[in-house]
């Protein structure tokens, strides 16, 4: 039966309700989810992840591997650690990984078949027949993976807090607020971290310490923390943990702002702080380990410290009559806490020899008339869904106790995660049988006993001695303790088991069901190194990561390999230290503010007239324009492209990256920046130009202007924008700092719209009446200003429809207003807006290529038969030399070509293959030979049929030929003929007239 | 996440920067006279050792200057910041960072957590 220790100072004495599994049950606030369920004699709380056998509260803390829940309340939280998250008034909560209910539970099957289940059963079980894992393993894995149900339809409103700081103190236990003490109103900016809701550590959690300086541990502690808190230079985070310690001193600590209380979903729950400091005071104690014996799993066993801190630190005692199960002398404390409410260890079980332990413990245990065993082990422990009975082996004489919890302490380990993985490294200290910090690669100090110090009289000389590099005050404090200072440890892993049956199991990791058996099994397979026999056995890679079990594997498969276990060494401790949320992680970078959303100045415009947007880059785009409700995409396309091509259609091209070049040396790095000569060509006139990498291949397209040789814009494609300036600034600055040039990205301080078509003179006449529009004065690639009302244009002559068309640069302020008058003259020629996708359409019928599309990083200029863009006679330009490399030289190298199918009516889907064949086998045995693959593909409205841009091997040379074309999903081809990729117009007449 | 001291800016997070590779990998001046090889090498070659390495760096997110920097590329320790002007240090000035052939220091690189 469950008792109370109502001293305790740390439990507030409101009354509370909550629920578990349906079932209402009454609490106190500040209570754990554990807290409450063991104050209602709840121990059975989950099922284990690959047995589905009965589990209950193991620990309590952040160690915890078994007691995971689902919190029902507000996102439906799953895998919770009910040791760690506190409850409030009407919680709702319920097990997981049971069904039908957690007494009953079918999946629990997997432990009678649990042969099949044994260390590196994933690598085995699946393997054939061929086709069974993606029917049968994989969607049967998925589907009984996991713990709990992920929530639904959440929304993260958990906020990133920086901190730039000198001191991080990582730990509020005795040592960190001895050390935070030290920092009281000096000049250091400190932040002190606790996990926990109240400061104190071990002073909360046990009874080792009587007094500090006369005080009583919770005075002490408040004394503390009125201090800290009035030291102007100290900041206290509590509810926090670190889960990261990154190199340069970068922590990230998760804090919970709603621990114990209601989360109000219209604030933030979590803050995520990302801290640097210049100095890091780790001082995070340490954690209990278990001992590995038959059924050390059953609901009821509980580390002993673990036990000691429901009493002090929750006023639970989850069993007036526990056996106690021990190899150290640390469990003497909780003897005496036991005792000193009334209650009455059933046994207690040393596994040192009577010489070995203290005399003091046995004093104790004889003046209480408590059932002792020295020299004595658990061999195992039995029962239904939880412990009924206890099997002690003392020599050779086996006894058997009746008791309900089983207290087990296997020692202590520094927690030294932390330190390791700020890539400090450890050292294994025989004196406590566990790894402790040793040599610091960062500036980092250890405090307490995370340093392996478990002497308390010691602890203000070492925390002086440690940090006397920094200016901080001297303090003494006179630390009275209820128990022995020494602490002694003997080595014990795993008990002999004498017991054998297919229920009974011996575990190294509960969290993940592996047993001591699986670790000799895997040894026993060449597993014999410890990160392969982790990830084989999956011993330690729990959401727990082996926290009270991992220092015992080690040991365990040392032993096995008669090597020291320093020989065997650690796996390597990686961040987080606990799970972290990835709601936390994600922040507020979720939905809308996940990338910034760009939108042009004839956005409202485009809204109203129901056009549909593309994400290009971060531009918000219209795709297509809707002329009546239930349009489709395809008619929106046909319809705007055949419009165009008959009279006008107008693009909000606003997007396009914009470059301003200027300096004394423009001229000479737009030579270099581009394929193109620049030299002879006449100010005000515009070319289009191509950007290669230094290997050759075309990184990017757009037009250029020439204002003067001293200026240049050059237009890039809308999401190449940034890459394009970043390239030109990292040459100017590391390849060519003598050339005087300097670069601005103007692509916000333009509208551009790009309007084509036939009528499209008669438009630009009507809206720019004093404007002479006539070939012989406004010629195809070139450009003028003007005066336009209270603001000057920018006009070019330039075309990406293959028809008549001007580039139209305005203030973004005037933009929408003259967007709109272009429309109210065009009205008698039937304009129309048009999106991207007739755009692309509109090209691929010029066949213009689209850098992304028929460019793939492996295409160069003279690939696509675009040779006239290369300044042959140029000295240099960025990846010249490369296009008469060997392998660029090629003639057959993969070169554009334009597809047409034999059969008008068929249609050609982007992406397929080009292939020889009019038929593929219905089983591929041999490769089959491949050509080229179809880059673009429309139907063209204009030509009646569709149309399509490919890549393929020595293309130039294959015009006229046919060829076939693959059908996504079925074996008959669609055969095509190679012709010249210009479908409209090849001699450019409406471009030029 | 490290921290890097942009010789412009001063000290910012990694975030704010991204790296460029090898450092002093000038561009050949006259590309034509090179043979395929050596162009080759130039375009596609480029060193990744284990140790001390001499790489660039550009505050993306800030100033947007390159710069160049010396780092332990098995610890990330920083070890030199110099403009792209600057004379590239010599490599005896770090040597004793180095402590073993493999180039594995006796801290710091995270492949081993116990003391040797
Ligand atoms: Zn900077």
């Amino acid at each position: 039966m469950t008792a109370i220790n109502n001293e305790c100072p740390y439990i507030s004495k409101n009354k509370i309700t909550f629920s578990f599994d349906g079932k209402t049950f009454p609490a106190f606030e500040g209570d754990t989810v554990a807290s409450a369920l063991l104050r209602n004699n709840i121990r059975l709380v989950g099922r284990s992840f690959k047995y589905h056998r009965p589990r209950g509260i193991y620990t309590c803390g952040i160690e915890e591997p078994n007691a995971l829940v689902q919190i029902l309340s507000e996102h439906n939280e799953p895998n919770t650690r009910a040791t760690v998250k506190r409850i409030y008034d009407g919680i709702k909560i319920s097990s997981q990984n049971r069904w039908p209910s957690l007494k009953f539970d079918l999946g629990a099957i997997n432990n009678i078949l649990s042969p099949i289940f044994s260390a590196g059963f994933y690598y085995k079980t699946f393997m054939g027949p061929k086709g069974f894992w993606k029917n049968i393993y994989e969607p049967l894995i998925r589907k009984s993976a996991g713990l709990g149900k992920p929530p639904k339809n959440f929304r993260s409103k958990s906020i990133h807090q920086y901190h730039n700081t000198d001191i991080v103190i990582i730990g509020g236990g005795l040592s960190g607020l001895i050390a935070a003490r030290k920092f009281i109103n000096t000049k250091y900016k400190v932040l002190l971290i606790e996990q926990d809701s109240f400061l104190g550590g071990i002073l909360k959690n046990t009874n080792k310490v009587e007094s500090i300086n006369d005080n009583s541990p919770s005075e002490w502690i408040k004394e503390t923390e009125d201090l800290l808190s009035n030291s102007t230079n100290i900041t206290v985070l509590k509810n926090t943990l670190v889960t990261t310690y990154n190199f340069t001193n970068h922590l990230v600590a998760l804090e919970d702002k709603f621990s114990g209380k209601k989360i109000d979903l219209n604030k933030s729950e979590l803050t995520l702080h990302k801290i640097r400091t210049s100095q890091t005071i780790l001082s995070n104690g340490h954690i209990e380990r278990f001992i590995s014996f038959r059924n050390n799993d059953l609901p009821g066993v509980m580390l002993a410290s673990s036990f000691e801190k429901y009493i002090h630190r929750y006023g639970v005692v989850p069993e007036e009559k526990p056996v106690i199960f021990t190899n150290n002398s640390s469990t003497f404390s909780l003897l005496k806490s036991i005792i000193s409410l009334g209650c009455k260890p059933q046994a207690y079980i040393d596994s040192r020899r009577k010489d070995e332990i203290e005399s003091e413990i046995k004093k104790f245990l004889k003046t209480n008339n408590i059932l002792s065993y020295f020299d004595a082990e658990v061999e195992g422990c039995d029962g239904n869904k939880k412990i009924e009975k206890i099997t002690v082996r003392q020599g050779k004489n086996y006894y058997k106790i009746n008791s309900s919890m089983l207290c087990v302490s296997g020692g202590f380990n520094p927690d030294i995660h932390l330190f390791t993985q700020s890539k400090g490294l450890v050292k294994w200290d025989k004196q406590i049988a566990s790894f402790k910090p040793d040599t610091s690669f960062q500036k980092t100090v250890t405090l307490g006993s995370v340093s392996g110090n478990y002497n308390f009289k010691k602890l203000c000389d070492e925390i002086d001695e440690k940090l006397s590099f920094l200016k901080t005050k001297k303090l003494n404090f006179e630390i009275k303790l209820n128990v022995s200072n020494k602490f002694s440890v003997k080595e014990l892993w795993e008990t002999k088991k004498k017991n054998n049956s297919n229920w009974s199991k011996t575990f190294i990791d509960l969290h993940n069901d592996v047993t001591t058996k699986d670790l000799k099994q895997a040894i026993t397979e060449g597993f014999d190194r410890i990160e392969h026999l982790k990830r084989y056995t999956t011993n330690s890679m729990g959401t727990d990561q082996g926290k009270i079990s991992s220092i015992n594997s080690l040991a365990i498969v040392s032993k096995l390999l008669k090597k020291e276990i320093s020989e065997v060494g650690t796996t390597t401790y990686r961040p987080p230290y606990a799970p972290l949320s990835f709601a936390a992680i994600a922040g507020r970078s979720t939905y809308e503010f996940y990338d910034p959303e760009r939108k042009t100045s004839i956005h409202s415009w485009h809204l109203k007239n129901n056009a549909v947007f593309e994400d290009v880059g971060q531009w918000k785009r219209p795709w297509y324009f809707k002329a009546y409700n239930n349009e489709t995409m395809h008619q929106a396309v046909q319809r705007e492209s055949k419009i165009l091509r008959e009279s006008a259609g107008i693009l909000d091209g606003s997007t396009l990256g914009k470059i301003e070049i200027k300096g004394r040396d423009a001229l000479e790095f737009m030579n270099l920046m581009y394929t193109n000569a620049f030299t002879k060509m006449k100010p005000m006139t515009s070319r289009y130009a191509l950007m290669l990498g230094e290997d050759g291949m075309i990184k990017d397209d757009g037009i250029i202007c020439k204002i003067n040789d001293q200026h240049f814009i050059a237009t890039t494609t809308s999401s190449g924008a940034p890459k394009v300036l970043a390239d030109m600034e990292e040459y100017l600055q590391t390849e060519w700092p003598h050339l005087k040039v300097y670069l601005n990205s103007i692509t916000e301080q333009f509208s551009t719209f790009n309007i084509s078509g036939p009528k499209t003179r008669d438009i630009m006449t009507r809206v720019f009446p004093n404007i002479d529009f006539s070939n012989e004065a406004f010629p195809f690639m070139t450009f003028k200003n003007f005066d336009y009302q209270n603001t000057k244009i920018r006009i070019m002559r330039a075309s990406f429809t293959g028809e008549l068309g001007y580039e139209i640069y305005i203030s973004p302020k005037y933009g929408l207003e003259l967007w709109k008058k272009i429309f109210s003259c065009g009205k008698a020629f039937n304009l129309i807006p048009y999106g991207t996708e007739t755009m692309h359409l509109l090209r691929a019928e010029k066949g213009y290529i689209v850098i992304g599309q028929e460019t793939d990083g492996t295409v160069t200029p003279i690939d696509l038969n675009y040779n006239w863009m290369i300044g042959k006679n140029k000295r240099d330009f960025i990846g010249k030399r490369s296009l008469s490399r060997p392998d660029t030289a090629r003639d057959d190298r993969k070169q554009l070509v334009g597809l047409s199918p034999i059969n008008k009516s068929d249609t050609i889907e982007e992406g397929q293959h080009i292939v020889e064949i009019n038929k593929l086998p219905n089983k591929i045995k041999n490769p089959i030979k491949y050509l080229g693959h179809v880059s673009s593909s429309y139907h063209s409205p204009n030509l009646n049929q569709s149309i399509g841009l490919a890549m393929i091997k020595g293309g130039n040379n294959l015009l006229g030929q046919k060829f076939f074309v693959t059908v996504s999903g079925k074996t008959q081809n669609i055969p095509v003929e190679i012709v010249n990729p210009v479908f409209i117009d090849p001699e450019n007449k409406r471009l030029t007239s | 996440m490290i921290l890097i001291k942009c010789p412009y800016c001063g000290e910012r997070d990694q975030s704010e920067f991204a790296n460029g590779g090898e450092a002093h990998v000038v561009r050949p001046q006259n590309p034509e006279n090179l043979s395929d090889k050596d162009w080759g090498e130039y375009v596609f070659f480029r060193n990744n050792p284990k140790g001390i390495f001499y790489e660039r760096w550009v505050h993306s997110h800030g100033c947007k200057k390159w710069f160049n920097v010396v780092r332990n590329t098995s610890t990330d320790q920083i070890l030199k910041v110099y403009k792209v002007n600057e004379k590239r240090p010599d490599l005896t000035e770090f040597e004793n960072t180095l402590r073993s052939p493999s180039g594995e220091p006796s801290v710091g690189s995270g492949n081993f957590a116990v003391k040797k």
